[in-house]
């Protein structure tokens, strides 16, 4: 029975009051450590008054804790809000109203320029230089000179077999 | 809390409104929900009416023109980092004009040398140049956390990190402008 109401008790606080008190204690234990570690804290202010380094880099960090203070605290035209909105809501439909006038430019292509417009055919193109590359390099004997090579080319390796391994062999090997 | 901002409810013009299409009436009431912060948040980096309405503006004309004129999964999220982006690319355009001005403005800086300590408005001038030169990161966590006061909750949604990243890039940013203000201050 004992057990059972401290149960109770437990998934009680563990539902209802334990955000709020572990947000209480979270808290409380900031504040602690403020306390103690913070900059505010005895032996810093004790070690900050002996030490020009860090009594430099506190006061340039309170320097910035003060600009983003001052930044905060300068207000603006009370207006400001209005004339932003109705300066965006005029925009937007003066959006729009373009939007609908101007679809056709949306839809308008670039045209091409004859370079572009004869990538387009580019794979006839190559064809055509691949067979007139060919022609002008039979016109100029390039093959027929790539046959003599390889005669010649056989005629050698022929000479060699047949010093190293006979003229008959030599003869089976490079005659049909 | 927004409080220390001036607020002004906004008078919802009639007219205004019929004149905004059918599917962009989602737009006008994202505008109408969070237009208050975001006016607030952009004040608070740009420091120039012309240039929050400006800002303020192209947010709005981005989100209209989403693709295919989608509306994004969060729309708070989507408003404040495109915000935040426009507002720091309008702070880097000042800065660079700001440079080239730079000579002919070191005379009358030096004049008022003295003062710069008190002047809150240069403080916060500072503050904005620095912020603009911020890594990515760092940068989004400051504007979105102390300009924008979120929670940090809602900033770690933003940029897809965790709640601790962001207090650490926090802490980190505030650093970082910490050694440049000095070394400012210095020079």
């Amino acid at each position: 029975m004992r057990l059972l109401a401290h149960k109770e008790k437990t998934n009680s606080c563990e539902s209802k009051s334990a955000p709020s008190r572990c947000g209480r204690i979270r808290r409380r234990l900031l504040d602690c450590a403020n306390h103690r570690l913070g900059p505010d804290a005895p032996w810093v202010q004790r070690h900050v008054a002996s030490c020009p380094r860090c009594q430099k880099r506190l006061a340039a960090l309170t320097k910035v804790n003060l600009a983003l203070s001052a930044i905060k605290s300068q207000p603006h035209q009370l207006d400001l809000l209005m004339r932003a909105n109705s300066a965006a809501v005029k925009m937007l439909s003066h959006a729009l109203r373009r939007e609908a006038q101007d679809r056709r430019l949306e839809e308008a292509r670039p045209e091409p320029c004859l370079m572009e417009r004869c990538l387009g055919r580019r794979y006839a193109i190559a064809n055509v230089a691949a067979c007139l590359a060919i022609l002008f390099l039979t016109k100029a004997g390039i093959f027929s000179s790539l046959d003599k090579a390889r005669a010649q080319g056989q005629e050698v390796m022929k000479n060699y077999y047949t010093s190293q391994v006979g003229e008959d062999l030599a003869r089976e090997v490079f005659e049909p | 809390m927004f409080g220390k901002a001036v607020s002004y409810d906004l008078i919802w013009d009639s007219a205004a409104c019929e004149g905004v299409h059918e599917s962009q009436r989602w737009i006008v009431v994202a505008m109408q929900k969070y237009g208050h912060e975001l006016v607030t948040m952009l004040w608070r980096i740009l420091g120039n009416e012309q240039d929050v309405c400006d800002a303020y503006q192209t947010v709005f004309l981005h989100l209209a023109h989403l693709e295919d004129g989608q509306r994004p999964r969060w729309v708070k999220a989507y408003l404040f980092r495109t915000a935040s982006n426009t507002a720091v690319s309008m702070l880097r355009q000042r800065l660079v004009e700001r440079k080239s001005l730079s000579g002919m403005l070191q005379a009358g800086e030096e004049l008022h040398a003295v003062d710069r300590d008190f002047d809150t408005r240069h403080l916060a001038e500072s503050l904005r140049r620095h912020v603009a030169q911020l890594p990515d990161h760092l940068r989004n966590v400051i504007m979105l956390r102390d300009l924008g006061e979120l929670s940090y909750r809602e900033v770690a949604r933003i940029m897809g990190i965790s709640s601790g990243t962001a207090r650490v890039y926090r802490c980190k940013a505030v650093q970082l402008l910490a050694i440049w203000m000095n070394k400012e201050e210095d020079k």
